[in-house]
């Protein structure tokens, strides 16, 4: 009986813990967001990386791809930043140096909400953006990285 | 029941913590602002929702319109920031770059006497290229690009040269076409610098990818027609360039004789191959082959009257097939920037010799960003034969350089550079070279 009473606590412990991890992942993911007319359904984290590094300009379908981004201080900005390996100075001269190149006309676009990168992703067809797990909203087309969800144990892009 | 009254306790406090969002401040005094705000906010929404009523009551309503699944509010935010980027999508970008440089050698024996510095002088200061860079959108795959120069020559006077116009026109990930002038993709320098010197870390460009027009080896513009793009090869990353057009440099001795070379090239072809794999980011390994038939026409800078050729001479009417062999291997990740490229210059004399003369060029940098700076290491190699007539101005020329550049910010960085150049049949030459190189 006694080891019962024991046993019982450490499982509940247990199952916290796990909850508790899962949740924390859930928190951090941020979400690949693309209109919902793009036939593209998932990715592999080498395409984002290409993608957001304005190196890839074209979907699979030959849909010219249009970056747009969160501004500095946000969770997204932070896991896009993650994704290129790259500080927010770097960032900045890595696009001065895309643009005089001549391999992007612009720097992505940065928006600073939700409501404006949904938006965004609405008007244009091979709009791309990344956007807060906890902040996806009905009618965001969400893609899969790597063949997982945001929230699923291995989603690779994560925030703070 | 102890033990389930604490279980109990531990599950509310793991529960509480899986609960994703964060902690909200409960203090009384900010719930109190917060309210305080909020009914502010309400007063505002009131007053602005009275001012709006006379003039909706004049527009007759549409029956069952769509609901707006956005706040009013940020809906209309979203609507001009969309608009604002329709804008600039078919509006003209501007960017501009400049430099501020001061340069001193340990020889008043005039020589390299480009881009403002005064031959000969104990050190002077010049402004090199400024330039303006504009791109337009003309559609979804159509796109102007040009690049205005204004480039400091002798005696503070200036020259306007249109480094880059180009008509672009991408169909695909797979063919990206440009028609106009170009910056010829010979090797990766030319490529990834282009003509910045705030892009470059160092305070200027290694020899052999030296602008044409400022004594460099290579055709590095020329008119015509570029074609790159992907091609399908997984994660190898293999990319493409193909170029067809005319270069018809003229490049000044760096001997600083007062002399240009005017080459009057054909039309030349560049191929090459690149390839970025995704095993190992910022890994970019390349390789191109050039060829073009050029002169050697011997002009004096100052008249344009051609200058008489030395006995032994093929003459100005000389042709010479000309072929450049280029590798590369970077990588630029982390921080890191580490250069490595070869060359093989082969000038092959048509018709009138059987004589080759390979002129073999190559240069290694490394550089690591350490905060705002980045201290920067580069060895570079020149070998062209004293019987080679192109480029008799060269020589043998090698050396070190060793500097740093400071990011004052994002748009301005200071670089200070010493360069050590040994020559053939020439004293060593000490140089220091500081630049202030800005973007805006």
């Amino acid at each position: 009986m006694r080891t019962r009473t024991l046993l019982m606590p450490l499982l509940i412990c247990l199952a916290s813990l796990v909850c508790l991890r899962a949740a924390a992942a859930q928190a951090g993911d941020v979400a690949v967001v693309v209109n919902d007319r793009n036939p593209v359904t998932t990715l592999s984290n080498a395409e984002l990386r290409t993608i957001f590094a304005g190196e890839k300009h074209y979907w699979s379908a030959g849909l010219p791809i249009k970056i747009f981004v969160r501004g500095p201080g946000t969770r997204e900005r932070e896991a896009l930043l993650k994704l290129l390996g790259m500080t927010e100075s770097e960032y900045k001269r890595y696009w001065t140096t895309q643009v005089l190149r001549g391999e992007a006309q612009a720097e992505p676009m940065a928006l600073p909400s939700i409501g404006m990168q949904r938006e965004a992703v609405g008007a244009y067809l091979g709009a791309v953006t990344l956007v807060n797990f906890e902040d996806i909203k009905a009618g965001m087309k969400v893609l899969k990285l790597e063949g997982r969800k945001p929230g699923e144990t291995g989603y690779a892009l994560q925030g703070r | 029941m102890r033990h389930m009254s604490w279980a109990a306790a531990v599950l509310f406090l793991l529960s509480s913590l899986c609960y994703p969002q964060e902690a909200t401040p409960t203090d009384p005094e900010t719930i109190g602002q917060l309210v305080q705000q909020v009914k502010d906010l309400q007063e505002r929404v009131r007053v602005l929702e009275s001012q709006q009523r006379p003039a909706d009551a004049s527009i007759p309503k549409a029956p069952n319109l769509p609901t707006p699944s956005v706040e009013p509010a940020e809906r209309s935010a979203a609507a001009s920031a969309v608009a604002e980027e329709i804008h600039e999508t078919h509006g003209i970008q501007w960017r501009g770059f400049g430099e501020v440089d001061y340069k001193a050698l340990n020889q008043r024996v005039p020589e390299l006497g480009t881009y403002g510095f005064v031959p000969g002088s104990a050190g002077n200061f010049y402004t090199g290229d400024f330039g303006l860079f504009l791109t337009s959108q003309l559609t979804e795959k159509a796109s102007v690009l040009s690049e205005i120069v204004f480039e400091d020559g002798d005696a503070q006077t200036y020259k306007v040269d249109l480094r880059r116009l180009l008509l672009k026109y991408d169909y695909s990930e797979h063919l990206k076409m440009s028609f106009g002038r170009y910056q010829t993709n010979i090797g990766y320098y030319n490529w990834a610098f282009r003509s910045a010197a705030w892009l470059q870390t160092t305070a200027d460009r290694p020899l052999v990818m030296e602008f044409a027009s400022n004594g460099g080896l290579l055709p590095t513009q020329a008119i015509g027609v570029s074609l790159t793009g992907t091609i399908p090869s997984g994660k190898l990353g293999l990319n493409y360039v193909a170029e067809y057009g005319s270069s018809d440099t003229i490049r000044p001795d760096i001997s600083g004789d007062g002399q240009v070379t005017d080459e009057n090239n054909g039309n030349h072809v560049n191929v090459g191959f690149f390839v970025r794999p995704d095993a190992l980011r910022g890994l970019q390994v390349g390789a191109s082959y050039y060829h073009d038939k050029i002169s050697n026409l011997a002009l004096y800078a100052s008249s344009g009257a051609p200058v008489p050729q030395p006995p032994g001479s093929p003459g100005s009417s000389a042709r010479y097939g000309e072929t450049i062999d280029n590798g590369y291997v970077v990588y630029v990740a982390h921080g890191i920037e580490f250069l490595n490229e070869g060359f093989l210059i082969r000038d092959a004399a048509l018709h009138f010799s059987n004589t080759v003369f390979n002129t073999p060029a190559f240069y290694s940098q490394l550089s690591k960003q350490l905060g705002h700076i980045r201290p920067f290491v580069r060895f570079q190699y020149v070998n062209a034969s004293p019987n080679n007539w192109i480029y008799d101005d060269v020589g043998l020329r090698f050396g070190p350089s060793v500097g740093a550049r400071y990011d004052v910010n994002d748009y301005i960085a200071f670089k200070a550079q010493l360069d050590h150049t040994v020559r053939r049949d020439e004293p060593d030459l000490n140089g220091l070279h500081l630049q202030l190189a800005f973007t805006f």
